[in-house]
């Protein structure tokens, strides 16, 4: 009889068991909202005209408005350029990921898909990142930027955070299509001969 | 005829050479167990953060943990070098260590070496897998020493906890293996290790419902069957499981209620075959413990299902959310082989500690 109830108990927490852990955990935990980190940039620009051979400076406090992030990424491209060696100079950088140096011909993700869809790369760009970012982190950019060239020079500034669940996820979210089909905000600097 | 100078530390040695052995096998699985701690924290370290230098916490964990083994080998030498007349019993667990020690400290250099040509490598690489085969074999010869110890000084009560030691870093190292074979983490700027999807789906599947059985009844066996051993370590396993993988996860919080709930097969388990250990009631209790892998293994065994089922991408903070839309999925294809893997880790479990416990002639 003692064993009877025994197994019976048993019976009962292995039933409860695997209800709770297949069937109603399971349930109340997609229930739960996904988590939506929302990047946002300011960008202070030292000049907005300079003469050749002058450098200008260009400042970026970059940071999540939203929750709990896995990755944050500041992209910062230069679509008047093919490389950056001797032009840009990183001055200050509090990301917790060394900065990337993409240069032209180098495939990167596009789209906003995570590396699932790729293009080649057209113009130089460098990338800081934070792994995670939590909720009102802020890091700051900042280049020295020494353009080589009389004329417009024009930077592309955007920001994107993983996951990347909706529109909120990147930032701007409208605008100018840069090489990789994301929204940028451009600056320029006319640079005089 | 009073004893030298020079011979008190040589009597020394005899007369405490077996107990000697018995601390070179607990320093050896300790430290195999700092080590498999340390790796289950990196997994969790290159997730969230990406680490771009060698030096960090978690590896510094694992390194002192080989350091702590490497002693516990060099002790294990000595005291079976002066060993009067059971060589020959201890002589298989020390081979073992030697052999798994020889690994562990060719990986480190191994490592590094690897770390600097090819900068972040993944899961598996060849110097992680020298690493872990070392782990693996270093906490066998551990364990190996530790009951062979027990069983031949005949020691029972409050001694047979370090049957915990010395079974949990097997349980621990034999998932490192598993997981190395099974999880999509290996592909790097330079290699392109990830196991093949539909092998990683049989190796998760088939693996580690056999491991959770053979570790939990190769304890309640070298135990004497005694009851509650089988909780602590299936309670040891989630504790450490959830601190390195879980709690780092700031997403993943919320899921301990979900996971602390594996306690439970555990805590049945010990108390079904404390009202009857028949064949009958181990094979019962061999197959819920298999079938219950998918739940033990939250959250990364999930990476290895969502190869072959869903394809998706999946960033850490998305986790338990690709994880609980798979449960009854992964379940339906996997609990039949997961039960029938848990039934034959019983027979296994039996052979080998049967071997273990051999009496010496």
């Amino acid at each position: 009889m003692r064993k009877i109830l025994l197994y019976s108990i048993i019976g009962f927490f292995i039933i409860l068991y695997f209800s709770l852990t297949i069937f109603i955990l399971p349930e109340k935990y997609l229930s739960n909202e996904q988590l939506v980190p929302q990047p946002y940039f300011e960008v202070i620009l030292s000049n907005s005209e300079i003469s050749l051979g002058d450098s200008f400076q260009l400042s970026i406090v970059s940071e999540n408005r939203g929750d709990y992030g896995d990755i944050h990424i500041l992209s910062t491209s230069f679509p008047t350029l093919s490389e950056i060696e001797g032009i840009v100079e990183i001055v200050t950088y509090d990301f917790t990921q060394s900065s990337v140096h993409i240069t032209p011909g180098d495939e990167i993700g596009a789209k906003y898909s995570g590396g699932l869809e790729s293009i080649i790369a057209k113009y130089p760009s460098i990338e800081a990142m934070n792994r995670p970012i939590l909720p009102d982190a802020k890091n700051h950019l900042e280049l020295i930027i020494t353009p080589e060239k009389p004329g417009i020079f024009t930077i592309y500034v955007k920001s994107i955070d993983i996951p990347h669940t909706s529109n909120q996820s990147h930032y701007p979210y409208s605008g100018i299509l840069d090489h990789q089909d994301e929204y940028v905000l451009d600056y320029s600097v006319n640079v005089n001969p | 005829m009073p004893l030298s100078q020079s011979d008190l530390p040589k009597k020394f040695l005899e007369i405490h050479s077996e107990r000697i052995f018995l601390f070179g096998s607990i320093f050896t699985s300790f430290g195999i167990l700092l080590v498999t701690v340390g790796g289950s924290w990196d997994i969790t370290n290159h997730l969230l953060n990406r680490p771009e230098t060698f030096f960090s916490p978690p590896h510094a964990l694992m390194y002192t943990g080989v350091a702590i083994s490497l002693i516990g080998v060099v002790l294990s030498f000595f005291g079976w070098h002066n060993l009067q007349n059971s060589k020959d019993y201890y002589f298989q667990s020390l081979k073992i260590k030697l052999i798994g020690i020889g690994l562990l400290i060719g990986a480190g250099p191994f490592d590094f070496v690897w770390h600097s040509n090819f900068g972040l490598d993944g899961l598996l690489s060849p110097p992680h897998l020298t690493l872990i085969l070392g782990m693996f074999l270093c906490s066998i010869g551990g364990m190996i020493g530790i009951s062979k110890y027990l069983k031949i000084n005949n020691l029972k009560s409050i001694f047979s906890y370090l049957l915990i030691l010395a079974v949990l870093p097997i349980w621990l190292s034999g998932s490192g293996i598993i997981s190395s074979l099974s999880l999509p983490f290996s592909n790097t700027d330079y290699f392109e290790l990830n196991p093949e999807p539909t092998f990683a789906f049989f190796v998760a599947s088939m693996a580690f419902p056999f491991l959770i059985s053979f570790s939990m009844l190769l304890i309640f066996r070298l135990s004497n069957l005694r009851f509650g051993m089988m909780s602590l370590l299936g309670g040891l396993f989630l504790l450490i499981y959830s601190s390195t993988a879980i709690v780092p996860n700031f997403a993943l919080f919320d899921s301990i209620q979900f996971y602390s709930l594996n306690l439970i097969p555990f805590v049945i388990s010990d108390i079904f075959l404390r009202i009857n250990n028949s064949k009958k009631s181990l094979i019962f209790v061999g197959g819920l413990l298999g079938s219950i892998f998918y739940m033990i293994y939250y959250p990364y065994v999930m990476y290895t299902f969502n190869e072959s089922l869903l394809g998706k991408l999946v960033s850490p903070s998305l986790i338990y959310f690709v994880y609980f839309e798979l449960i009854e999925t992964v379940l339906l294809y996997t609990v039949i082989p997961a039960i029938i893997m848990g039934i034959i880790a019983v027979f296994v479990s039996e052979k080998f500690s049967r071997k273990i416990l051999m009496k010496k002639s």
